[in-house]
């Protein structure tokens, strides 16, 4: 039986060729949204993945990177350091601001690190210094291509004119960049000279980074203290809170695309088969027989769609960096279980449609020449 | 056309389920766009209804949404000093993470003072925030996490109380909230910060003038609300339609795919009746103008369908999602047309084959 629906499904190449097409490509939005949204999440929790701290220490309740603003005194940095466990502070600024490149403004977070600092600069460097003195500042690679930038030139951060000296690499989203000026620089600029907005924290060997937390925030007042991983998942959290609703409707909507594509297609070949099944029935097949012969070509032929719709999403995401758009997409494998299931839910579905059909088939009617 | 119109409604469960994937693709089409323009007006909900019409930022910024403003000290003084400035009005604004109930909300806090203005425009019950640590909130999110006036919601660890409820303030990313700008710089560690300055221009007062001297001010870029209001929606443009423009191609081309697949089957099952129609002198032109007649219907009515579809499924998001706003005009749905038009014309590419392919003698063989 599974070998006749593989024939029944591979006879027609046209057919197979759209059928498989339509699923892939109804499979293909789910896959396509969220790896979207997951390229987001790992996109803007990479300064928090890569910064080498442990633990980052901010305002009370900013549990937030993103669209958070902390503030620190600059007495919690000392406060900190003499927590027990805790190996080196490192603080930095932070604000969202602009690259202003002639006319071109490009939306970046502002970091301001100290001119030693050992966490909290870029992680990749493409080209150049990774530490910025006065004066200077590392900048994004993609962003410095866009703007036609390059080691030695001049961009305007916070309103000064400062010198690019190393460009960045992983540090660009959707929605904006990641540029590093020296500490001295933004304390100027923003006038922030008894403030600071994060401190990231190496904890002593051995120690572990969760207990060292909650020392601190015993220890010291008006602070939090996460660890690296904490903090990375509050980020991610508010990408998912945001995003839930609007992938479910997605998803509702792909799925629904994905079983009319599977119904039609099914119910079209079984339809176009009904004298080889009605064949089969007056040679003595029972209806459960064929019910699964239409199943199995169900279950191929959403198979054959899933890995397809999966092959092109791979590729979409390998495509899209090189197009030069920030956008990152990137295949999870819970939205492969995810897609997965539906598929398999969409191919269980559609197979029951042409039941009755195979149901009310009269054996007699092959011999009629119907 | 008789032969057309026969070869698609022999079969109705097929017709059905070809119309009702277009149908599915083209409402995927719509709702997608509908959001976005939806989106859109939300972005800009504050700068198109707060008063004032030209804005003061920090120099560079031209976002309110974007990047973080602080204006230099004593800003508000000296704008208010500069003829055609009838008034200058300061708020303090910040995008802050809420968690509500667990989830993460991002939502826009600004800082204001009630008798200058800057603040909610349209409040559907309570009063705007008069003492300390009262706050206006919006009125969607608010009835999503059973908020109401004389309940805590935490900020930035601090609690507030709710005393009025406003409308028109609410987006899935974006919702504002109003706080008096003395809480806000409490929130924010920055006394007396200023992130915006929102001015009133005196009656007669030439607006380019007006700009030209704000902007000879050192620190600062003066823009007017319009232009602030665009560049917000540049801003937000860049981040979505990227991801927005590949969800339309895959919805195009799986409505495509359908059309194709319903009007393939039925032109190969009726192979045959083509040869015959062939074997007596009609031309191949008039066999593809069958086919194309075929998917023409299939789509346009499809199309037509999901016109009717994005409505509902829109209004049941909104109903149940307050917090999405989905709208779109009699362009996008013409679009949505053509789009069906489109998908039509591609998919009658496979059939054509077929038909053209065709041997008139073959069908005397058999």
């Amino acid at each position: 039986m599974i070998r006749l629906a593989f024939r029944n499904l591979f006879q027609s190449k046209t057919r197979l060729v759209i059928s498989v097409g339509g699923v892939a490509l109804a499979l293909l939005l789910i896959l396509a949204l969220d790896a979207v949204f997951m390229g987001v999440e790992r996109r803007i929790t990479a300064y928090i993945e890569h910064s080498g701290a442990d633990i980052w220490v901010s305002q009370e309740d900013v549990l937030n990177l993103h669209m958070a603003s902390s503030s620190l005194t600059d007495s919690t940095a000392r406060k900190v350091k003499m927590v027990s466990g805790v190996d080196s502070v490192t603080p930095i600024h932070y604000v969202a601001n602009n690259i202003v490149v002639g006319d071109e403004r490009n939306l970046a977070y502002i970091i301001g690190i100290p001119e030693a600092a050992k966490f909290g600069g870029p992680w990749r460097i493409i080209s150049g210094r990774s530490l910025p003195g006065e004066g200077e500042a590392i900048i994004d690679g993609n962003v410095a291509e866009k703007s036609g930038i390059r080691l030695g030139d001049k961009v305007k951060i916070l309103g000064e004119e400062l010198e690019v000296v190393g460009l960045s690499e992983e540090t660009s989203s959707l929605v904006n960049s990641i540029a590093f000026i020296s500490m001295k620089d933004f304390e100027e600029l923003r006038g922030t000279y008894d403030t600071i907005s994060f401190l990231l924290v190496k904890v002593e060997d051995g120690e572990s980074p969760a207990l060292v937390a909650a020392r601190i925030e015993a220890q010291v007042r008006d602070v939090t203290a996460q660890t690296r991983v904490d903090f990375a998942g509050q980020e991610r959290k508010v990408v998912k809170d945001m995003s839930t609703d609007l992938i479910t409707i997605m998803n509702l909507i792909g799925f629904l695309i994905g079983l009319a594509v599977m119904a039609l297609t099914i119910y079209t070949s079984t339809l176009s088969r009904r004298r080889e099944y009605g064949m089969l029935k007056a040679l003595g097949a029972r209806n459960a027989n064929l019910y699964q012969v239409v199943l199995a070509q169900a279950l191929l032929s959403v198979t054959l769609g899933f890995f397809f719709g999966l092959a092109i999403t791979l590729f979409i995401s390998f495509l899209i960096p090189m197009l030069g758009t920030n956008l990152t997409l990137v295949v999870s494998p819970l939205s492969l279980i995810k897609v997965g299931s539906a598929s398999l839910v969409i191919a269980a579905l559609s197979a029951m449609l042409p039941i009755r059909q195979i149901a009310g088939l009269d054996p007699a009617m092959v011999f009629r020449g119907r | 056309m008789t032969l057309a119109r026969r070869n698609l409604v022999q079969d109705k469960v097929r017709l059905m389920l070809s119309i009702s994937g277009v149908a599915l693709a083209v409402m995927l089409i719509l709702i997608l766009k509908g959001f976005l323009s939806g989106m859109n007006r939300q972005i800009t909900a504050y700068l198109d209804h707060s008063s004032g019409s030209l804005v003061v930022a920090q120099e560079d910024v031209v976002n309110l949404l974007g990047a973080t403003s602080l204006l230099p000290n004593g800003i508000s003084q000296k704008t208010e000093a500069i003829r055609g400035v009838d008034q200058a009005i300061p708020i303090l604004s910040q995008f802050v993470i809420l968690d509500l109930h667990g989830k993460k909300q991002p939502a826009y806090m600004i800082g204001y003072e009630a008798d200058l203005g800057g603040g909610p425009w349209e409040l559907v019950s309570g009063r705007e925030p008069v003492s300390k640590r009262e706050i206006v909130f919006d009125q969607v999110l608010a009835n999503r996490h059973g908020l109401k006036i004389g309940e805590e919601v935490e900020v930035l660890g601090s609690e507030f109380t709710i005393v009025g409820l406003s409308k028109g303030t609410a987006s899935w990313m974006t919702s504002f909230f109003f706080v008096r700008k003395r809480d806000a710089e409490d929130l924010l560690l920055s006394p007396g910060a200023t992130s915006f300055l929102l001015l009133n221009i005196s009656n007669g007062a030439d607006l380019d003038e007006t700009l030209r001297r704000l902007n000879n001010l050192s620190g600062v870029n003066a823009l007017t609300k319009q232009e602030m209001a665009a560049n917000d929606l540049k801003l937000f443009a860049k981040v979505f339609s990227a991801p927005l423009k590949l969800m339309v191609g895959i919805a195009f081309l799986v409505g495509t795919m359908i059309v194709g697949l319903v009007i393939y089957t039925a032109t190969v099952e009726r192979q045959r009746e083509y040869g015959v129609i062939k074997a007596v002198g009609a031309q191949n032109r008039f066999l593809y103008q069958v086919v194309l007649i075929q998917a023409l219907f299939a789509s346009v009515t499809g199309s037509l369908l999901g016109v009717l579809l994005a409505n509902g499924a829109a209004q049941w998001i909104m109903s149940t999602r307050p917090q999405f706003l989905i709208v779109f005009d009699l362009m996008d749905m013409s679009q949505a047309l053509i789009a069906g038009i489109g998908m039509a014309l591609i998919a009658s590419i496979f059939p054509t084959r077929v038909v053209a392919r065709l041997a008139p003698a073959e069908v005397f063989r058999k």
